[in-house]
């Protein structure tokens, strides 16, 4: 065996060699769990296909989803551990619709950064089965999440800003609003009955249903809320922070000690997330570190730590890092420890100078 | 073939006007087998063929290559495919069929006014009503790209191929994205545009393709005819 059979026959083994349960999901999906927890816009990556009652299909997109099913349908708790390797489908600019993926998904495991080790260690050995010594970019959810919990301001502002974690132009969008908030006197607002009768009367009329959707109380709350809102201003002095926090990007040692120079300025409590991330910089070795702190996949299941490994060509090799709210969201009853990682196979073999 | 490709709306208003438009400098469209034709000429031009197409074809061979240029509305080029808008050239705005495509929320909806609102109404709905947001439109594409760049990713579409406007009231859907020219329909309906809530200003353009073959000789007459209505377009990327 040489070349691209012998990579290949590594990979293999690396993924046979994790202790982990080999999965393979059925390559034909219902397309539903895909749109619920990804939305449209991973939703217009599917290759789709109905069957003749109309229901929706789509071709296996990734393999986290199926295998986080299943395991929350087998009854969830125990520690489990499950690798993959095969091929997912996916509308793509460029490159086939069909492309191979390993991974491994280590879930409800007792010891969080354990298992983000083992995963960090599994992406980097895949990587250097291809010859890749990666760049690694590591994001801080849990950070940021921690950051704004303390930071001073309204409350009802929070939830706004963590929602645009991520999306480096919404987050832009919402603060420059804050920023340039006008300091004019509110007018005197409705009272809240009189807001939910008004809209309770034009609900009524326009023939929507009072139940099915927003109702009339959620819909006077949030206007009243809104309208506190905008009298209630975040502080210029923690939209610096946020502003300063969000523009930290660099080698990880220099950019923590920034992070850590902040959290001093503004007593904030950082030390636990921080720590954590430094955890896992004695296992990552020679590679090069970056810690960016905007960088979150746009899902709001993430936690913790999330990370993306790239090579000389800059295309994205391996990404993942951990999700402790995805098997609530997929209906589990109680948040379960949850960290993974994917590797794009045809991209690492795209790495390969002969 | 050295000739090119004019497709021009088949039937309708559409028709009409852009059979007008030509007319009005200098170019009179002749459809020799009546409204049952699906090929025309232009009186004179002996290279060029026209052809009567539905403008939704208009737009997907145009951005296909397979016709040279033709008339159809710009929100057909960019619902067609997200590539659309890269593979043509818009020519020419022609002045009529003028639309908006707009987000439009229910009327009673009196906390969502701009499009970070309803970022945020959209990104608690799902743990508020089990569900997700959901948006009753036919411009799946648009919708897409415009609220991917509005930071909204928490919403579901539901096609719609008729009366949209109605979809809030029939329960299909919450909010809708519609295409509008006077927003009459919809505020009849009960639905408000919202401030920052036009995705696209739409209207009946002369559009070039880009990934049609364009030689010299063909590149020469394509120049030559748009030379003759003031226009030009830009082939190479």
């Amino acid at each position: 065996m040489t070349g691209a059979a012998l990579r290949r026959a590594n990979l293999e083994a690396l993924v046979e060699a994790q202790g982990a349960t080999r999965a393979t999901p059925p390559l034909l999906l219902s397309a539903d769990p895909y749109f619920d927890l990804a939305g449209e816009e991973f939703g217009r990556r599917l290759l789709l296909t109905t069957d003749a009652t109309g229901a929706e299909y789509c071709l296996r997109p990734d393999f986290t989803l199926p295998i986080v099913t299943a395991y929350i349908a087998d009854g969830v708790g125990r520690p489990a551990a499950f690798s993959y390797l095969g091929p997912i489908f996916r509308q793509r600019e460029t490159g086939a619709a069909e492309f191979d993926q390993a991974g491994i998904e280590l879930l409800a495991q007792p010891d969080g950064d354990v298992a983000l080790d083992q995963v960090l260690t599994f992406a980097r050995a895949s990587l250097s089965i291809f010859g890749v010594a990666p760049d690694i970019r590591l994001g801080g959810v849990g950070l940021f999440e921690g950051l704004l919990a303390q930071a001073d301001m309204p409350d009802a502002w929070r939830p706004r800003i963590r929602n645009r974690f991520g999306h480096t132009e919404a987050l832009d969008r919402l603060l420059s609003r804050l920023e340039a908030a006008p300091d004019a006197a509110r007018e005197k607002q409705p009272s809240r009955k009189t807001l939910v009768e008004s809209v309770t009367e034009q609900m009524v009329a326009a023939g929507l249903s009072l139940s099915e959707g927003r109702s009339p109380e959620e819909i006077a709350d949030r206007y009243l809320e809104q309208q506190a809102l905008d009298a209630a201003h975040v502080p210029p002095r923690t939209l610096k922070l946020l502003r300063d926090y969000l523009a930290i990007s660099g080698p990880v040692l220099q950019a923590l000690t920034r992070v850590e120079a902040l959290a001093a300025e503004h007593k904030l409590m950082l030390g636990a997330p921080i720590r954590a991330i430094r955890r896992h910089l004695n296992g990552l070795g020679e590679a090069r570190v970056t810690f960016d702190a905007s960088f979150s996949p746009r899902l709001d299941y993430y936690t913790g730590i999330v990370f993306e490994m790239t090579g000389p060509s800059g295309e994205i090799l391996a990404s993942g890092g951990q999700y402790d709210r995805l098997l609530e969201r997929l209906g589990a009853t109680a948040p379960i420890a949850a960290s993974g990682c994917s590797v794009w196979v045809d991209r690492l073999e795209a790495e390969v100078r002969p | 073939m050295t000739g090119i490709t004019l497709a021009v709306p088949s039937k309708g208003r559409l028709e009409e006007l852009t059979r007008e438009w030509f007319a009005a400098r200098g170019m009179t469209i002749t459809r020799p087998g009546g409204a049952r034709s699906y090929l025309g000429a232009i009186e004179g031009m002996p290279d060029i063929t026209v052809r009567f197409f539905p403008a939704s074809e208009i737009a997907r061979e145009l951005i296909r290559g397979s016709i040279d240029v033709g008339v159809t509305g710009l929100d057909l080029i960019h619902e067609t495919s997200e590539s659309g808008p890269a593979s043509v050239s818009i020519a020419g705005q022609l002045g009529f069929g003028n639309a908006d495509v707009v987000v439009a929320v229910p009327e009673a909806w009196i906390d969502v006014t701009h499009m970070h609102d309803l970022a945020d109404v959209a990104s608690d709905f799902r743990s508020r009503h089990g569900r997700w947001m959901r948006i009753a439109t036919k411009y799946i594409t648009i919708t897409r790209q415009h609220f991917a760049s509005a930071g909204i990713a928490e919403y579901r579409t539901v096609e719609s191929l008729g009366a949209t406007e109605a979809a809030p009231a029939s329960g299909v859907a919450d909010i809708v994205v519609d295409i509008t020219t006077t927003g009459s329909t919809l505020a009849a309906n009960g639905l408000r545009v919202l401030e920052d809530g036009v995705m696209l200003q739409s209207q009946a353009c002369l559009i070039v393709s880009r990934t049609a073959k364009w030689s010299k000789t063909r590149t020469a007459r394509l120049t030559g005819f748009l030379d003759r209505l003031g226009l030009s377009a830009k082939l190479d990327s």
